[in-house]
């Protein structure tokens, strides 16, 4: 069981979800030229709260988040992020991303830089910060992250784990209010998984609302408020996880779960 | 039954020696060298034969004698009589010449071309890859050739030139622009322009400070860039303008004056630049396009906007990948300047390795000296090669 | 579980919003996606409307198709239209230069030969590739030699031609075999004579009588099949083109394999010494090769000894070529892997086994396509042969308005040939793309 895998974690952590709504997406239509993509997604998302996208490849999660920081354009329905639409004004699409951290799959760190560059690159361009107060906050997060030893290294010299671990330094940098994470450890050797999974259990112990798109089922049963399960562009369901991994309600979503927790 | 280890049979009488590697080894390299010798003694035996046959001594004393030819066009003083040696200089200065224009219009069409490779415009996009497979498939020295006999020869007379402003002027016998005559003064002007730059790469680096402790960003390039511009203007115009331009005129049936350039100077620098151009246009898309989605969209969610993404992301990762071949091709423009030979430009193998070779007939010494030009030529650009890929590569482990 | 369990039945899709697909999508996204692409849209679309247009009035619907002079042609329409007739009574010559009429069947034959020779590399379930490869790159040039110049040999010159003609049937046979039974022509002749089950050296025996015999029949074929001389003066156009690049690029294969292992391997004296070959070759242009060896080729040989232009410019065409070819393979070797050639130490084999049998056939694999990018730039650079007077395509191009009947027709038959270039360097350029993507999902599995 991936459960096991985190074990010195405890054994979930505690919601402090508010109740003040932050993201909110109605009726969202998105197609891939012929192919319907997203099928008329109703999802809110409150303050604080931690929530795990599910499902088989191609059922929509990635693009459903990828959405929500304008990465993908979203063709019918409405998309509200604190209170910004998206919509085709450019100030609004950069309030949310100013507001959004993401963290990739495939890391996408710049590998020209080193990783302290990485990290102080938008803070210094985007919030206009002086370089050494940028650095420090960099440093922070790099010890937060636990490789503060490597900041001056290029990428490519990093493992994986440790580059998906910069990753989230450099997204956290920006001090966003919301992090997406787009499957961050799919790409990663089992034994590396762990580090980046520990990072993200802390960060949503201390309070960041997270959408994060994962098969770790385990990490969904200890952090998250909220499981969704996706298929075919839809949400089939969502639930607490309680309830979501021991009483499914629908004969997909138990499918799904007897597929990816069979070993 | 275990078989004995190779190496523990005993290396015994003549075989046995041969097949010790170190013994092959030099075996090897001797008959190498004996080969090479032999064949250059050959060479060097048959060539004496031949010059004693002609009558004929080798040796550079050819290069003071007087040359006694005159050359259409020059960069650098030259006049009938002067020595061999001169017009080496001449050749050289002139495949110079058109190496350096045409590679500075190649960069700036291959620039366009590859960004317009690149357009989201799907029109735009097929023009341009039109543009480069037809000039990229076909020979440079028919488009050389075409560019010579179909256009620049083509043109009408000078009494019916094509100019602009009556102050260049383009006709089948060249090219025409006003040369420059600088008045008292001038040198305040070029002073002011040399105080601008400085004042540019000074408030670069201000800026970059600036930055660095308050976080403030300066617009320095613009404004820089504006100084250069306007400053030694204003000099300019304060000083009264101490700067005269000598005008071709029209006289009988020739533009007098000015600057001019031969029509086969123009072919070869279009050609030359326009065949360049695709290469380069490649080297700009591959490069751009080796930067792979996945960097825009992580710039993109840290809200970067575009023009930063293009100059701190983008620009410094694809550059790696086009500097190195666009630098090869530079050294392409210098080799392939040398086709002028098929349209009379007087360069270097025009002048030397051909007039020069057939008056004075000292073969070994002019294509020595040609061979050593472009050996020197091509040595230089790959020792600069080699330091920027050194500077520029990615650090991996 | 004892839950009501519910059916998740999925929406049906619908289709995407109007105007975002179909021809009006497709429009609205690639040529007017903004007010700046609108702008260029239409520049663009006037630009290639002009140009289209212009060359379209000139090259066909201006043009004038029969003729007797160019005289003729300038009476009908002026400058306005091409002249065509004038490059139809040089066709021929474009083609074959001044090669004689009633021999010109052997240039066709000399290629269809060729394309005979490849055509079963192509073929599926052909198991000799190899071998029909090396022989269309090693022994087809002496039967094209025969071929083209005709002429009297020598006996160990025509028991070479004999040898190729031999290997000619042989790689028919072998393909036909081969397609048709799956098994090799050996195998099969072996099992046609009964000695299928015969033991090894019988059947080494059987078979190399029958390969003896085989080239005596070829070799009376050779000695009593005479053909005319045609000396390379007269040799041009398209022909003399093909012949110069083909030559060109066959050589430099093997020699450009040896110099880059030369330059590769540990011996001191022989990397450096190919080393300073390549790079000295590749730092020059070719023009100048093409000149050194017109003018210092007679100096370097016995006196008295002449040697034909064609000759020269050959010998520096496959020189150049060697030099670039050596530094294609020398990128194709640094593309292996260290542990191929660490497993063919590991299995014993020496180094030149290894190289032949592991090295070299991956890396060959894999440079292919800048073979062919390679092969296109020496046609392309073959046109420099004009420049030291031999009446190669180009030559020939300007040739045409020489002849006095068409005075100073000159577009037209750059025009044509200029066509001529651009078609066979796109197909081949194209042919080299999709090879590389063949290679390329090839390797990653």
């Amino acid at each position: 069981m991936e459960g096991e895998t985190l074990d010195q974690a405890p054994a979930h952590v505690a919601s402090a979800a508010s109740q003040e709504r932050i993201i909110e997406m109605a009726g969202v239509n998105k197609w891939f030229g012929q192919f319907h993509v997203l099928k008329d997604i109703d999802l809110t998302v409150r303050q604080r709260e931690r929530i795990v996208i599910c499902g088989p490849s191609g059922s929509g999660k990635s693009t459903l988040i990828r959405c929500i920081n304008h990465l993908e354009q979203h063709q019918e329905g409405q998309i509200v992020v604190d209170g910004n639409e998206l919509n085709a004004d450019v100030r609004n699409i950069d309030a949310i991303r100013s507001e959004v951290g993401m963290v990739f799959q495939q890391f996408n760190l710049f590998p020209h830089l080193t990783v302290l560059e990485n990290c102080t690159l938008a803070p210094i361009w985007v919030k206009k910060l002086p370089k050494a107060e940028a650095e420090d906050i960099a440093m922070g997060l790099l010890e937060r992250v636990r490789i503060p030893e490597q900041a001056q290294k290029y990428p490519l010299q990093l493992s994986g784990g440790q580059q998906q671990r910069v990753a989230i330094a450099r997204a956290l940098c920006m001090r966003p209010k919301i992090m997406l994470f787009d499957e961050p450890t799919s790409a990663l050797d089992p034994e590396m998984i762990k580090e980046v999974l520990d990072v993200m259990v802390e960060l949503a112990r201390e309070g960041m609302t997270m959408l994060v798109v994962t098969h770790e089922m385990g990490f969904a049963r200890m952090v998250a408020d909220r499981v969704i399960f996706m298929d075919q562009g839809e949400i089939v369901e969502q639930a607490d996880p309680e309830t979501f991994f021991n009483h499914p309600q629908y004969d997909r979503t138990k499918l799904f779960l007897s597929q990816i927790l069979a070993h | 039954m275990l078989a004995l280890p190779r190496s523990s049979r005993r290396a015994g009488g003549l075989i046995g020696w041969l097949n010790n590697a170190h013994v092959r080894a030099i075996l090897y390299q001797v008959l190498t060298a004996a080969a090479i010798v032999l064949l250059g003694w050959y060479l060097v035996h048959n060539t004496v034969a031949n010059l004693d046959a002609r009558g004929m001594s080798v040796g550079f004393g050819f290069l003071d004698a007087s040359a006694g030819f005159g050359i259409s066009f020059t960069l650098i003083p030259y006049q009938e009589g002067d020595t061999y040696s001169r017009v080496f200089l001449v050749g050289i200065a002139n495949t110079l010449l058109v190496a350096i224009i045409s590679i500075i219009l190649a960069t700036v069409l291959g620039l366009i071309i590859g960004l317009a490779r690149l357009s989201d415009n799907w029109l735009i996009r097929t023009l341009s890859r039109t543009y480069i497979e037809i000039l990229r498939n076909t020979p440079l020295l028919l488009q050389i050739i075409a560019w010579f006999f179909g256009v620049f020869n083509l043109l009408p007379r000078p009494r019916d030139s094509l100019s602009w402003l009556d102050v260049f002027a383009l006709n089948n016998r060249g090219f025409y622009m006003p040369a420059p005559l600088p008045g008292p003064g001038f040198e305040f002007v070029i002073a002011a322009f040399v105080l601008a730059v400085a004042f540019a790469v000074g408030l670069k680096r201000w800026a970059h400070r600036r930055q660095d402790a308050t976080g403030q960003i300066f617009p320095a390039l613009p404004v820089g860039f504006a100084a250069i511009v306007f400053v030694p203007l204003a000099v300019f115009w304060v000083l009264g303008a101490p700067l005269a331009w000598e005008m071709p005129e029209l006289r009988g049936f020739n533009y007098q004056g000015g600057l001019s350039v031969p029509p086969s100077f123009c072919a070869l620098v279009v050609a030359l630049s326009v065949y360049t151009s695709c290469f380069i246009a490649e080297n700009v898309r591959s490069g751009i396009q080796s930067v792979s989605k996945g960097q825009h969209e992580a710039a993109a969610s840290l809200n970067l906007k575009p023009s930063w993404t293009m100059r701190l992301i983008i620009l410094p990762q694809a550059l790696r990948v086009i500097i190195p071949p666009t630098i090869s091709q530079y050294l392409n423009v210098t080799k392939n300047s040398s086709l002028a030979i098929a349209i009379g430009f007087p360069d270097l193998v025009s002048v030397w390795m051909n007039t020069s070779l057939n008056q004075s007939g000292q073969a070994i010494p002019i294509v020595a000296m040609t061979m050593a030009f472009y050996c020197a030529a091509s040595l230089t650009v790959s020792l600069i090669m080699n330091q920027y890929n050194r500077r520029v590569m990615l650090k991996e482990r | 579980m004892s839950e009501p369990e519910l059916v998740f039945r999925p929406k049906p899709a619908r289709p995407a919003p109007a105007g975002t697909l179909g021809v009006i999508g497709w429009v609205r996204h690639n040529l007017f996606s903004s007010p700046a692409n609108v702008l260029l849209t239409v520049l663009g679309a006037y630009a290639a409307y002009v140009v289209v247009s212009a060359v379209l009035d000139w090259a066909v619907f201006n043009a004038v198709w029969e003729a007797d002079s160019r005289r003729e042609c300038l009476d009908m329409v002026g400058r306005s239209g091409a002249c065509w007739p004038g490059v139809a009574a040089w066709f021929w010559n474009l083609i074959y230069g001044l090669y004689p009429k009633d021999e010109v069947w052997r240039i066709n034959l000399g290629f269809l030969v060729l394309v005979a020779w490849v055509v079963p590399l192509w073929l599926e379930r052909v198991r000799s590739k190899v071998a029909i490869g090396l022989s269309a790159v090693l022994v087809y040039p002496f039967l094209a030699s025969y071929f083209f110049l005709g002429g009297e040999k020598g006996l160990i010159w025509s028991l070479l031609i004999a040898f190729s003609l031999l290997t000619f049937v042989w790689v028919l046979a072998t393909s036909v075999v081969e397609r048709r039974t799956g098994r090799t022509l050996a195998e099969t002749l072996l099992a046609r004579v009964g000695a299928a089950d015969a033991d090894p050296a019988h059947q080494r025996r059987v078979l190399l009588w029958s390969a003896l015999a085989a080239l005596v029949v070829a070799y009376a074929v050779v000695w009593l099949w005479r053909l005319p001389e045609t000396p390379t003066n007269d040799w041009g156009g398209l022909f003399l083109t093909l012949v110069i690049s083909g030559i060109g690029i066959t050589f430099s294969l093997p020699a450009g394999v040896l110099l880059a292992l030369g330059r590769r391997c540990d011996l001191p004296v022989i990397s450096v010494f190919c080393t300073v070959f390549i790079e000295l070759f590749r730092s020059v242009p070719l023009i100048t090769i093409l000149f050194m060896f017109t003018t210092m080729l007679p100096l370097f040989l016995p006196v008295g000894v002449e040697v034909d232009l064609l000759v020269r410019a050959i010998v520096a065409v496959c020189l150049f070529a060697s030099a670039y070819m050596a530094e294609i393979v020398r990128g194709g070797l640094q593309a292996i892997p260290r542990g191929q050639y660490e497993a063919a130490a590991a299995m014993g084999l020496g180094y030149w086994r290894s190289t032949a049998l592991i090295i070299m056939p991956q890396a060959l694999k894999i440079m292919i396509p800048t073979i062919v990018g390679q092969f296109i730039g020496l046609f392309k650079d073959t046109t420099l042969v004009s420049i030291i007077g031999l009446f190669d395509l180009l030559n020939m191009a300007r040739a045409v308005g020489e002849d006095t009947r068409w005075l100073g027709l000159f577009i037209e038959p750059f025009f044509f040939v200029t066509l001529l270039y651009f078609v066979f360097c796109f197909a081949m350029s194209q042919y080299s793309i999709s090879l590389e993507r063949k290679l390329d999902t090839g390797h990653r599995r």
